[in-house]
């Protein structure tokens, strides 16, 4: 049945278990992942190490929701970064008003979601370039609200220590704490892949792609474009927002001013470059976008990753439009042999 | 009376901006089918080159804004030639991200060549100005207005009424008819994005003095320029002028008798919600799509 | 044959594309169980006439009615996406399928308004929705097996050979358990071979399950061999309705197919 190679018997038994079960993909990164949290106190890693790759998880609970836009639905949206941006400062503001940090993260996730219901319906009355620039303008009106609005606190909003279920007080400037809400991120990670594979690999997720691939036939099908509209904006909002709250649990501190078109920019290159429609290679991406040009590359080359990041987006459209993560698929080819029949498989 | 006359200038200043970026917008749309999100990004990085001559070299500014359309005039031929032709076959979202790359790789590339300092660049005609029933004119904006539209006329001739123009609307009608026809489609969009290029820099030239040389200048002018496509619909080329002039001076209203810092951000609103009403803008056309 | 229950019924049915008349004052109709065909020269407003019945053109003038389980149904009631509930489905001349979805994938998409569970089941992956999924995975596999083409369930429909790519569309319209079948040039493309064995499947379609068949086609061979009746237009009016045979002989049917003959 498979025609990989077989190494040795345990090997392949686990290739043939991770490849029938993506989810225990997930999970074995995030186990992988949860191990850096232990690392630093060992002195095997440096602490802000850790924080890259907490960094880079946010990153990607953002890019795979904008997966599910881009990769799965045909649609695009500019204005990530404003929703990334009404996680981290609405959580600021609720949890300065005093709420419980689960009712603060329930209030910012409906109030986002809304946003992105409006979106979607929107997108159902106009083509596609008209979409991209409203959703740049959205974008950029939230960046003019959090940088002018008082409430937002004119540079940043500072959280400080977070209690969660009501009683785990973290304060990030602790180190075992940081480690504990670095934890987090990545259960949350992992949470997200889980979730998503589930969604992608349903009804749902077949009725996103028709919706995006082939309109009449889906209509003809019975698929309602405005619900799937709907569940594929909402959804990426979700994910963005939750970024944005994971991004205030760790730092503890949401800024005003980052929340950029450059930022919504990056999250495009991360699905682009990782690979549409890979829940693993959104992470991939996310760790060549941003993990690498900041772990590795800033010493060498100085500031630039922005470069950087765009020539690989033209790159990888060129050359590798499904992105790096079927680079592999592509190695594999080349060593095996005999091929039983035409076509190729498409992943469980 | 004043204060209309001088939103009226502004306006039209501005006004010719928005056009030269959504007419260099809505050119590469027709022609290449691709939304051209670069299109500010292109007209700043040679307005750097612009600043840099003038800096280095103290040449005078009608020099180093003439030596910029020419860097911007390759510019254009080689982003067409090395990145968009060969992204042809790629699907429509695909040429939008490609572009997106371009802006990241401008922005990135601009520190990296020209240093984090912004430039600046003098107007054309310094200093001197008429008094108009109390309203400022700067012959400076005359001019400015002048040229951009003498350009706008210009270009609407030359679509109309020259051969080089009709390979362009037969390719902006239909590539593989315009192929067929034996029209010379490789070069129709190699000077499409090289007339988009020059227009995006002028307009980079012509916000530079106020604004100055830096790698968000035109930002908002793209924005703009992306309403006004909008608002005045993307399938004719008037329409995005039309729509320019509407949102500058509808801005300047806005920021002068409502709200200075969310004055932009009532008219865009409106368009928006124009838009959802109006799917096509103001002049644009639905076509008819046959399953 | 008469006594049977009209399926579809098309009555006083136009649709002009500014200005022009695709489809004009067509009356038409199917009873169950029938195998019809609709015949035409190019631009005859054969396409556009399905896509009225499927309201994908909802501007039409005259009533198109469905024979549907509870009554007839006018179906300019039922949005685009309610067609395939009512009990039509269709396939497309330009063959609508999902490259990047395996061919499973792109049947099961037939299904979809069979599906009970909802996007949270899906999200939480729930036994109810796994359960379902795996039910109508079977279903799926028994439909690409009376296609025979089972065997290839797990490849992505881009890259097949266009005679598969016809068999993954059949097979999707299959899956929605349709009263009435649609086909849009089925034979289009095919060899000789592919279309001996179009005929063949077709009857079986009916037979297996229970559908009426309407089609849209150029290969005479295949409408005179299979249909019950044919229905022959020519610039979207109506010319003829009756048993292949008689429809050959028809005049009028020549007339718009060879043109007119020129004796004096």
């Amino acid at each position: 049945m498979s025609d990989t190679p077989h190494a040795s018997n345990g090997r392949s038994a686990l290739l043939r278990v991770l490849r029938e079960r993506p989810a225990l993909q997930f999970v074995l990164l995030g186990a992988i992942l949860l191990v850096f949290a232990v690392l630093p106190h060992l002195g095997l890693m440096r602490f802000s190490t850790m924080s890259i790759f907490a960094y880079t998880g946010i990153y990607t609970v953002v890019a795979l929701g904008m997966n599910i836009l881009l990769g799965f639905s045909g649609l695009i949206s500019l204005g990530t970064a404003g929703f990334i941006g009404a996680g981290a400062l609405g959580m600021g503001v609720f949890l300065q008003m005093g709420l419980p940090f689960e009712l603060a993260a329930l209030a910012v996730l409906v109030i986002s979601g809304s946003l992105g219901a409006l979106i979607g319906l929107f997108s159902l009355k106009v083509e596609s370039i008209y979409l991209a620039i409203a959703t740049l303008f959205i974008g950029e009106i939230l960046r003019q609200i959090y940088t002018s609005v008082p409430i937002f606190g004119g540079e940043f909003i500072s959280i400080g220590p977070v209690k969660l279920f009501g009683f785990l007080e973290l304060n990030q400037i602790l180190q075992q704490q940081r480690s504990v809400l670095y934890a987090i991120i990545i259960l949350v990670l992992v949470a997200a892949m889980v979730l998503m594979h589930n969604l992608v690999k349903s009804r749902t997720g077949r009725a996103l792609m028709a919706m995006s691939r082939s309109e009449h036939a889906a209509q003809a099908m019975g698929v309602s474009l405005l619900k799937y509209r709907l569940t594929a904006f909402i959804t990426a909002t979700v994910y963005a927002t939750s970024g944005g709250i994971l991004y205030a649990l760790y730092f503890q501190n949401a800024p005003t001013r980052a929340w950029t078109l450059n930022i919504s920019l990056l999250i495009i290159a991360m699905v682009v470059v990782g690979g549409f429609k890979s829940i693993i290679g959104t992470f991939l991406g996310a760790i060549i976008i941003y993990g690498l040009p900041n772990l590795l590359l800033k010493d060498l080359l100085g500031d630039i990753s922005y470069v950087f990041s765009g020539a690989l987006i033209i790159v990888v459209i060129l050359f590798y439009p499904r992105g790096f993560v079927f680079v592999w698929q592509d190695i594999k080819r080349l060593f095996v042999t005999a091929k039983k029949r035409t076509g190729t498989e498409a992943p469980r | 009376m004043a204060d209309i006359l001088r939103i009226l200038f502004n306006s039209l200043q501005t006004g010719s901006t928005y056009a030269l970026a959504a007419l260099g917008i809505a050119l590469i749309w027709k022609t290449s089918r691709t939304t051209n999100f670069a299109q500010g990004s292109i007209g700043t990085l040679n307005a750097y080159v612009a600043g840099i001559l003038l800096l280095s070299w103290g040449w005078s500014i009608w020099l180093v804004a003439l030596a910029s359309l020419v860097t911007a005039f390759l510019t254009g031929i080689l982003i067409d030639t090395f990145i968009i032709r060969p992204a042809a076959k790629v699907g429509a979202i695909s040429k939008q991200i490609i572009t997106l790359g371009l802006i990241m790789v401008i922005v990135g590339l601009i520190p990296l060549l020209f240093g984090v300092d912004p430039y600046r660049l003098p107007s054309f005609i310094p200093g001197a100005s008429v008094d108009i029933a109390g309203a400022t004119l700067r012959y400076n904006t005359v001019f400015v207005i002048a040229v951009s539209l003498g350009l706008m006329g210009f270009l609407f001739w030359f679509i109309q009424n020259t051969r080089w123009g009709l390979a362009i609307r037969v390719t902006a009608a239909s590539e593989t008819t315009a192929k067929l026809m034996g029209v010379p489609t490789r070069t129709v969009t190699m000077i499409s994005w090289a007339s988009a290029a020059m227009m995006g820099t002028l307009a980079a030239l012509i916000v530079a003095p106020q604004a100055s040389v830096n790698p968000n200048m035109l930002l908002d002018v793209q924005v703009s320029a992306f309403f006004a496509g909008v608002l005045g619909g993307f399938t004719t080329f008037a329409g995005p002028v039309i729509g320019s002039f509407i949102i500058a001076f509808a801005r300047n209203s806005a920021a002068f008798y409502l709200s200075d810092i969310w004055g932009n951000v009532i008219v865009y609103s409106l368009i928006l919600v124009f838009l959802y009403f109006k799917p096509y803008g103001l002049c644009g056309k639905k076509a008819v799509k046959k399953v | 044959m008469s006594d049977r229950h009209p399926i579809l019924e098309l009555v006083d049915v136009s649709m002009t594309f500014g200005g022009l008349k695709a489809v004009d004052h067509l009356d038409f109709t199917m009873h169950e169980g029938e195998i019809v065909g609709l015949i035409g020269p190019n631009g005859a407003g054969k396409t556009t006439i399905f896509n009225c019945v499927t309201q994908f053109y909802k501007e039409y003038e005259g009533t198109i009615r469905f024979g549907g389980e509870d009554g007839p149904v006018d179906l300019k009631s039922v949005p685009v996406t309610g067609v395939v509930q009512q009990g039509i489905a269709r396939t497309f001349q330009n063959l609508e399928l999902v490259g990047d979805l395996s061919i499973i994938d792109n049947v099961l998409i037939g299904g979809h308004t069979h599906f009970t569970t909802g996007i949270v089941s899906h999200l939480f992956r729930t036994p109810k929705a796994r359960q379902e999924e795996r039910e109508m995975r079977e279903r799926a596999v028994e439909v690409l097996d009376f296609l025979g083409i089972a065997h290839l369930q797990d490849l992505y429909a881009a890259g097949q050979p266009y005679g598969i790519l016809k068999k993954i569309e059949i097979a999707r319209t299959l899956m929605a358990r349709p009263r009435l079948i649609i086909l849009d040039e089925p034979a289009a493309g095919l060899n000789d071979q592919e279309t001996d064995e179009l005929d063949a499947l077709i009857y079986q379609i009916r037979e297996r399950f229970e559908t009426s068949i309407l089609l849209i086609e150029h290969d005479m061979g295949l409408v005179m061999n299979i249909c019950d009746r044919v229905c022959a237009i020519n610039f979207g009016k109506f010319l003829a309705m009756d048993t292949p045979a008689k429809i050959q002989r028809n005049p009028l049917v020549q007339e718009a197919y060879l043109g007119k003959d020129d004796e004096e």
